[in-house]
């Protein structure tokens, strides 16, 4: 099945300067896999050692938090647009 | 590039926000920015942090995609702290390809800079007002 997923900031560095790419996977953790087949070294900057997304790193399956649909579980339909957004934060303390 | 009523609308906010940080995204092509997208700021303790609303910036990116827009950079305020990248600033920057602009309040006239980060490392970038 396959589904765009946009990366923006530096995930979009990980993936060799694309800001959309089409990948291919029934879950969320499917298709980060398969991104990560391509690009070694991007499902680090998004999912912990703990196998869970990065507190840094929002991700939606259209208008929905991954995050509140089973995370790595989530499903994706075909056809499906996936946004994975790095936090923008900071602050002087 | 960062026309002179966009830099005054980011000290407005700031100025509106008082000793709380604020926070937002400029929008525009070709590295110049062309609009201004004031965001809430989620952070726990806004007057030392800033985090802007993750729904916020969903909409965002989307309103950008409509527009043929890009992320020309991120701005948000230093109430009482000078205008550079704080050690969580350069922690937490995610956009390498975004100006990072920063507008203190310490003074009666606001400072506005604006920064490259990458891999931690700062570099002020001079912003063209015009």
């Amino acid at each position: 099945m396959a589904v765009t997923v946009r990366l923006p900031g530096s995930l979009r560095e990980a993936v060799g300067g694309e800001t959309k790419i089409v990948a291919s996977g029934g879950t969320l953790g499917e298709v980060l896999a398969d991104i990560e087949r391509r690009h070694r070294g991007f499902l680090a900057l998004v999912v912990d050692e703990r196998g869970e997304i990065r507190t840094y790193v929002n991700v939606y399956i259209g208008d929905e938090d991954a995050r509140a649909r089973g995370g790595l579980a989530a499903p994706i339909a075909d056809g499906s647009e996936v946004m994975v957004i790095p936090a923008m934060a900071g602050g002087r303390r | 590039m960062l026309p002179r009523e966009l830099r005054d609308e980011i000290v407005a906010h700031a100025r509106e926000h008082g000793r709380i940080e604020c926070c937002g995204l400029l929008a525009g092509r070709d590295g110049v920015a062309q609009r201004l997208i004031r965001c809430a700021n989620v952070a726990e303790t806004p007057s030392v942090r800033y985090r802007i609303d993750p729904r916020e910036q969903l909409a965002a990116f989307r309103s950008m995609d409509a527009a043929d827009e890009e992320l020309v950079g991120i701005y948000h305020s230093h109430p009482v702290s000078q205008p550079y990248p704080s050690p969580t600033d350069r922690a937490e920057a995610h956009y390498p390809e975004a100006l990072y602009v920063l507008v203190s309040l310490r003074t009666a006239e606001p400072e506005v800079h604006a920064y490259r980060i990458r891999d931690d490392a700062v570099r002020e970038v001079l912003l063209e007002i015009n």
